[in-house]
């Protein structure tokens, strides 16, 4: 027996009448553009940058994306903010539909230079264009190189300084003109700060290492240590200065009770740069922070007293003309298979010029990463204290980062180990196996990297 | 032959009116699992080509200290919850059927979280879990109790976020009364005639003839609990991974932020494989323990 359909109901004329306005209507409305190409002039090469920042940090990057705009009539930027940049950036290599030019991290560089996702730098310049006119400053050089090749364009780069708040140091005793330089002056003056009720409770912390918790790989580097051999491809974390580094920070939870400091920092484990920020409230007297604080404290807390100065170091290696820190940068990179390599690469070096480079690093309050700087940029800077972050960038001593592409897991890694060392564990022991460890991942990286090239060797 | 033509025609019909859907499950669901299970035996970085490793991937994760507390954490987070999330609706379900005033509302604001967007729980949990400044430890201060730092103790983060799960309990709170709902009269009736304590009409008759809806709250409570994510990643602090990382934010962070595609599918894999245990566990007691009603 065949299926026996109801009888469709016959369409009406006010219906018909309805979908065919509603048709209508829809293809007027539909737009002819994307509404994100609506301003584009026409007839230039559209150029898609990713990039990380959002609020006023995008706003300045902004200023340089529009004055390259307008420097030219054959390209034009279009700059999209994105969240989680490495991941997104990641897959739409992977699906090949990469971003023209990405802002990443500088430790993202070994990942995708040995993958192949990024192009080098050298692969589109000419002698009469190379990446940069003016000569970096040897710690982002480095940076910006890997295996021989530079791989990306610098948008900003960081050191760590010490961040101080004058009105608590001379309410304290001490003079905030003269800073503790050294690890000892510092502990004494941290001590001096520090606050603490009957109970233990901590009413105003002079320094702790994880207020915030952001940098737990940093403190080898001011006791002349380091986390990696690059040479060797050696993690070295558990190293005498490494130990000695941890085991100082160790001292602090040691003295002021384990459970007040994690107290202390877990209440205000999502305040940072905020209005109830430790610094700018002055529950907390001392922080290492990037120069960006500068701009939060204009905005959050306008009338705090503060300054900065390098991060003290052990007592034996302060030199007033060559601080000790770690430099990091935030990187422009030309994704491999991307539509427009060669106009990125023209925009890419345009934002390396030095007014362009000044100008953004000016709006971010951060150090300018030439080697030479203009004389207006110390003084216009928005960041009173940026001869500070210049000075640890600029300094023969200054470090970078490990350069391998395991680099987030071994600093992850730091993170399991800090907690550890701070809620009791003994440093040599947990630092050899966090070195193990990163160790494990470096070698693994390194055989598979290996196998790879014997593969693409053997044409497999 | 007609007839034959019609059937068949109905059939492409059928299939053309499902193959949205049908192509939506191949392209999206069924490729991916297959593909996933590839990947599993491959170096995959998602930016390089898949390099043939074998069961390197599953050997090295039996090896991993993070995946091994990752698991022990699931599997405690998963205990913890299935219990008290099965105890807690069972409870809220028998007191809201006592019909008393106002117990219609109390029922719709205990199933008004549900509703909410889970990273908007998550920050208000924060927020109430806060050491020195959150309304649980402030309440805790006002009986003369010192609260403990909820999320930044390696003791109490997971426990915490079992407490904040507790959050959405008003899905099997509705299967619980509406359980309890379907329980014949009668048989209460005859207990009390016979003289049953009010226990025991609890013991003999509510639980044996709702196990089935505590079952399946049971089952849904740890699949749900054995994937969870959000919680974690946005409520744990800094340092405080170890105590907290679950097998969904290892693989996650495994794929997406350490770039070891591979590695994660394994660990996806293992996970799968954990979960299908876990549920034959379940149903293997369920049919033990749980009274189905004839009819």
């Amino acid at each position: 027996m065949p299926t026996v359909y109801p009888p469709t109901p016959p369409i009406t004329r006010r219906v018909a009448l309805a979908a065919l306005t509603t048709a209508a209507a829809s293809i007027a409305l539909w737009p002819r553009k994307p509404r994100s190409l609506a301003s584009t002039p026409r007839g230039r090469v559209i150029i898609d940058y990713w990039e990380k920042w959002t609020g006023e940090e995008a706003a300045a990057i902004q200023r340089v994306v529009d004055l390259f705009n307008a420097s030219q009539s054959r390209t034009w930027v279009r700059r999209t903010p994105v969240s989680d940049i490495k991941t997104k950036a990641m897959v739409a290599i992977a699906g090949g539909d990469p971003p023209d030019v990405v802002g990443l991290f500088s430790f993202n560089i070994p990942l995708l230079a040995e993958s192949g996702a990024a192009m080098a730098l050298d692969e589109l310049a000419t002698p009469d264009t190379p990446p940069s006119a003016t000569p970096y400053k040897p710690a982002v050089q480095r940076l910006l190189s890997y295996n021989g090749r530079v791989w990306a364009g610098v948008s900003s780069c960081y050191t760590l300084a010490l961040y101080y708040n004058r009105s608590l140091f001379r309410n304290a005793g001490l003079n905030p003109d003269n800073p503790p330089r050294t690890i000892s002056e510092f502990d004494a003056a941290s001590e001096q700060l520090t606050l603490q009720t009957p109970t233990g409770d901590i009413e105003r912390a002079g320094f702790l290492h994880n207020v915030p918790l952001w940098w737990p790989y940093f403190w080898p580097t001011v006791f002349g240590g380091s986390l990696y051999d690059h040479k060797n491809a050696q993690a070295t974390i558990a190293s005498q200065k490494g130990i000695d580094a941890y085991a100082w920070i160790q001292g602090y939870p040691n003295r002021l009770g384990r459970e007040a400091t994690a107290r202390f920092a877990t209440t205000y484990a999502r305040a940072f740069h905020q209005a109830d920020d430790p610094f700018f409230t002055g529950r907390a007297a001392m922080v290492v922070q990037g120069p960006w604080i500068a701009s939060f404290i204009a905005r959050q807390k306008p009338d705090l007293d503060y300054a900065a100065t390098p991060v003290p170091v052990a007592d034996l290696l302060y030199q007033a003309d060559a601080p000790l820190g770690l430099v990091e940068a935030d990187v422009l990179i030309i994704p491999r298979g991307c539509r427009h390599p060669q106009e990125a690469y023209d925009f890419v070096r345009f934002t390396q010029r030095q007014d362009m480079l000044e100008l953004l690093a000016s709006l971010h309050g951060k150090s300018s990463p030439l080697l030479n700087v203009s004389p207006s940029f110390t003084a216009q800077h928005t960041n009173r204290y940026v001869s500070v972050h210049d000075a640890i960038t600029a300094s023969p001593r200054a470090d970078i980062l490990p350069q391998t592409r395991v680099w987030q897991q071994y600093s992850d890694l730091t993170i399991s180990a800090f907690q550890a060392i701070w809620d009791g564990a003994d440093v040599k022991s947990t630092l050899q196996t966090t070195e193990y460890r990163a160790q494990s991942l470096i070698d693994h990286a390194v055989a598979l990297r290996a196998r790879r090239a014997l593969l693409k060797g053997s044409g497999a | 032959m007609n007839h034959v033509a019609q059937s068949r025609r109905d059939v492409l019909r059928g299939l053309a009116w499902i193959s949205p859907w049908a192509i939506g499950f191949l392209v999206f669901l069924a490729a991916p699992i297959l593909l996933s299970l590839w990947y599993s035996l491959t170096d995959y970085t998602l930016i390089e080509r898949p390099v043939w490793l074998g069961l390197a991937n599953y050997r090295e994760l039996f090896a991993d200290s993070t995946f091994i507390t990752a698991v022990r954490n699931t599997l405690l987070f998963s205990t913890l919850y299935a219990a008290a999330s099965t105890v807690l609706s069972l409870a809220l379900a028998l007191l809201l059927e006592q019909r008393l005033r106002g117990s219609a509302l109390v029922r719709a604001i205990v199933f008004l979280p549900t509703t909410v967007p889970i990273v908007s729980a998550c920050v208000t949990w924060m927020w109430l879990f806060n050491p020195d400044f959150g309304l649980i430890n402030s309440a805790l201060h006002v009986t003369g109790i010192d609260g403990p730092n909820w999320l930044g103790d390696r003791d109490w983060a997971l426990p915490s976020l079992a407490l904040m799960s507790l959050w959405v309990v008003g899905g099997p709170l509705l299967v619980c009364s509406a359980a309890l709902r379907d329980v014949p009269g009668t048989l209460y009736e005859a207990a009390s005639l016979d003289g049953v304590s009010t226990i025991g009409r609890f013991h003999h008759i509510t639980l044996p003839m709702i196990s089935p809806a505590l079952f399946f709250n049971t089952v849904m409570a740890v699949i749900w609990s054995v994937q969870l994510f959000a919680p974690p990643l946005i409520m744990t602090p800094r340092g405080m991974e170890d105590a907290t990382t679950t097998c969904s934010l290892f693989i996650y962070t495994n794929a997406f932020f350490y770039g070891r595609m591979g590695y994660a599918c394994a660990a996806a894999w293992l996970q799968i494989a954990a979960t299908i245990a876990l549920v034959c566990t379940v149903l293997a007691l369920g049919r033990k323990f749980i009274y189905y009603r004839a009819g």
